[in-house]
């Protein structure tokens, strides 16, 4: 007994304070989601009268459009993690199995351009596309389509990079094989690279449709309409002055708009955490 | 065989279906871009369209082919917006200098109006009169109406128009109101009628009409401004304004972007007003970035040895560690923000205490590295504990059997071992929590700053979004200063990443 003690009862300890760290605003999020007061407070430990209203607001009142920020919050993302997997996928796999002048520059090059960050280059974006708003309305500024086309293109730098490193740990046996068979390097890509690579392909845009849900700040500068804003957005302008500060239902609804995400981090686990040690950071 | 064939030919008919869909929707859009005068624009879309024609029917640019797609989004929204920001790093892109010069130009000779000595204005209805614009003008003074155009001004007989009960002039013969609606968006509104010849008449708003003159004349030849009034003569500083030639404080509103070259980079160092808040935000910044890092590393190790042994619940306790990384980090920052609440938030009611966690820059500051550490702890204990476990034991129980103790054993075998897996990730955290703006600006916004002291920079501003603040505060908006100051924490952040990646060579396998 006093072995275990003496082996195990530091190991319980830190884990069980860091548990409490780790939860700790999390338990008082969804306390005050179910508390009508409005406030991030411990009123008590433990809830005292559940309370649904706060969840009934973001159904129900019309200057909170919550369905339509979520809406529009899974659409980009899922629209720009399918559409970025698939263009970064193949640039992943040229830059891991075909030969050609100028590869080693070009890995570079993108190595180069990712490490400026992209928020410095946010009032170039925004006056490119106010001037693309001129010709085409539907593309421009303000408008769900561009937003999607920036994070498209930001999206690739990061994308070629971790597909890079996924695409270089497949056996390159198989594919020769298919090389040696006489087949194009298009019908290897087809027939032989993307079956093999489909799961990790999933990952992929997965860990993408993560960070594009997260992104916020070019959400806030494209969409300025009620709208067609995404959740973060709208949470935020929710607590930011517009409402004053309305907690309750901020509290419903991250928990809401957490869910989906939390649930995909979980399930993931495994490969997201190899995903991340082949070089990139979470944002 | 035959099955192949086909699926070849169904191939080949999608990829003509693509390559021809893409090339007629480019070439719409470079039509319309070049229609509205974006010929840059119409240009990259013009030479896309080349490309993706080039590339997918020949037989000569298999790599290509698959480089495409993404070279043409990087290109549209990342190299060139970093391209124009280092353009604009050379200008003096600010309040006041954002337009070109042509716009400057006009926007200054329409600005340039003198009100009459009386500062008269009628009530105007806005329309047309023999199919030009015009007002029909109430001088009720007076008791004359007339309609002007731009051209003329033609007296009406006060018997013969419609007037209201306060004496306006609705409508005359001739002459179509306008909407009211159409008003405001119609050229008519921004014409000049005519008055007097020297004097005009100006739309101020849906039914008043101010009368002025013109105040500053521009001289093409000489390329001045000159006053009308005074004779003053404003000459092109070639910094952007027109600048009274005996008087230098006195300058035309607005000016406009001009080139500055290194002016903006020298006054990083040369101007104190610039240079004394940077050097401060920059060691912020450092101290932020490595303590961060330092915090989120030790709390993860340290987990990560506790639970490095099976005990019992250790599934429980790692699926709710990761959950801080797993929730969404907009909204974590956000939560945290109302946790610190001086009045109302739950950090202050149990400690029973009265802080003012965000208007005291210590306490600001503490609490940004708390937040941090919450946000970044489990992703340290995930990769800390996968490193664990790549550590062989042999090399562990080696130490073991030469008489080491566990302390011993971990300083001098497991954490320099760790520290060297682990080094290239440590490098990319603190690259990553140097440009950390999301929690800055959700959790503190950079504040507490000293606002009547026109301060920018605050407690807990990073460089990143001290940047922000100067591009889109506020207070004085400096483009071009900002994305000066965006090139030199590209340059710092570069160097720090491209040492990082020497570390973990990954760059090896293409030498």
């Amino acid at each position: 007994m006093t072995r275990w003690l003496k082996e195990n009862l530091w190991r319980h300890i830190t884990g069980v304070v860091m548990c409490l760290f780790a939860l700790f605003p999390l338990y008082l999020v969804v306390l005050s989601s179910f508390n009508e007061s409005g406030s991030l407070q411990v009123s008590s430990f433990y809830p005292k009268d559940i309370s649904f209203a706060n969840y009934q607001v973001l159904f129900n009142d019309e200057r909170i459009p919550y369905l339509t920020w979520m809406k529009n919050s899974l659409i980009i993302s899922g629209f720009v993690a399918m559409t970025s997997v698939i263009i970064g996928a193949a640039s992943a796999f040229a830059f891991s199995r075909l030969k050609f002048q100028g590869k080693r520059f070009g890995i570079q090059l993108l190595l180069l351009i990712q490490m400026f960050p992209a928020i410095l280059a946010l009032s170039a974006l925004y006056v490119i596309m106010e001037r693309v708003y001129k010709f085409a309305p539907g593309l421009g500024i303000g408008t769900q389509a561009g937003l999607i086309l920036v994070y498209l293109g930001g999206a690739m730098g990061v994308n070629i990079w971790l597909l890079k490193g996924f695409v270089d740990s497949i056996p390159a046996e198989l594919d020769e094989a298919a090389k040696i068979d006489g087949a194009s390097a298009m019908q290897t890509y087809w027939q032989i690279f993307v079956p093999l690579a489909a799961p990790v392909l999933a990952v992929v845009s997965l860990l993408s449709f993560i960070g594009t849900f997260n992104e916020f700040i070019l959400a806030r500068l494209f969409l300025i309409e009620v709208e067609t804003r995404t959740v973060a957005v709208g949470l935020q302008q929710f607590i930011g002055g517009q409402f004053s500060e309305n907690w309750g239902p901020f509290a419903a609804g991250s928990i809401i708009a957490s869910i989906p995400i939390v649930v995909i981090f979980l399930s993931l686990q495994k490969y997201i955490v190899s995903g991340l040690t082949a070089g990139s950071v979470k944002g | 065989m035959l099955s192949g064939l086909i699926r070849g030919k169904v191939a080949l008919f999608i990829k003509i279906a693509l390559v021809a869909l893409s090339t007629a929707v480019l070439l719409t859009l470079s039509q319309s871009a070049f229609a509205k005068g974006e010929y840059v624009i119409a240009g990259f879309l013009f030479i896309v369209i080349l490309l993706i024609n080039y590339t997918y029917f020949s037989k000569r640019t298999v790599p290509l082919k698959f480089f495409l797609p993404g070279i043409i989004l990087l290109a549209a929204f990342v190299l060139t917006p970093i391209l124009y920001t280092l353009v604009m790093s050379t200008y003096n892109y600010k309040t006041g200098n954002y337009i070109s010069k042509e716009e400057a130009l006009s926007r200054i000779q329409a600005l340039a109006l003198e009100p009459d000595a009386n500062a008269s204005a009628f009530d105007i209805v806005v329309g047309e009169f023999q199919s030009t614009p015009a007002i029909l003008v109430s001088d009720i003074n007076n008791n004359s109406y007339f309609i002007s155009t731009p051209k003329e001004k033609i007296a009406l007989d006060a018997t013969k128009v419609e007037i209201d009960e306060y004496q306006v002039a609705q409508s005359a013969e001739g002459f179509t109101a306008l909407e009211s609606g159409d008003i405001s968006s119609s050229a008519a509104a921004k014409k000049r009628y005519f008055f007097d010849g020297t004097y005009f008449i100006v739309v101020e708003n849906l039914n008043v009409g101010a009368v002025f003159r013109q105040s500053l004349e521009y001289l093409p030849e000489q390329d001045v401004f000159r006053s009308l009034i005074t004779g003053d003569i404003y000459r092109d500083n070639n910094n952007g304004n027109y600048v009274n030639e005996n008087n230098q404080d006195d300058f035309l509103e607005p000016g406009w972007r001009d080139p500055s070259w290194l002016t903006n980079y020298i006054r990083l160092f040369n101007d104190e007003r610039v240079r004394d808040p940077l050097i401060s935000v920059f060691i912020w910044t450092v101290v932020f970035a490595t303590l961060t890092v330092l915090t989120q590393f030790a709390f993860g190790l340290l987990l990560a040895l506790a639970l490095n042994k099976p005990i019992r619940g250790r599934r429980i306790y790692r699926s709710i560690l990761v959950l801080p990384y797993a929730m969404p980090s907009v909204m974590s920052i956000l939560i945290w923000g109302g946790m610190f609440n001086t009045e109302f938030g739950a950090i202050n009611e149990i400690l029973g205490r009265d802080i003012a966690w965000f208007q005291d820059p210590t306490f600001a500051r503490v609490a940004v590295i708390l937040v941090n550490l919450w946000l970044g702890f489990p992703y340290f204990y995930l990769v800390s504990s996968g490193s664990l476990q790549a550590i062989p034991s042999e090399l562990l129980e080696a130490a073991a059997i030469d008489g080491a103790n566990p302390r011993q054993i971990f300083r001098k075998v497991t954490l320099p071992l760790l520290l060297q897996i682990l080094s290239p990730l440590l490098i990319a955290s603190f690259a990553f929590n140097f440009n950390n703006f999301n929690l800055i600006y959700l959790l503190t916004g950079g504040g507490p700053r000293n606002q009547l002291d026109g301060e920018i920079a605050g407690a807990t501003d990073i460089l990143i979004s001290y940047t922000y603040q100067i591009a889109f505060g506020n207070n004085l908006q400096d483009l071009g200063l900002a994305s000066a100051i965006s090139v030199l924490i590209f340059f710092l952040v570069a160097s720090i990443s491209l040492y990082g990646v020497r570390k973990s060579k990954v760059l090896e396998s293409f030498s």
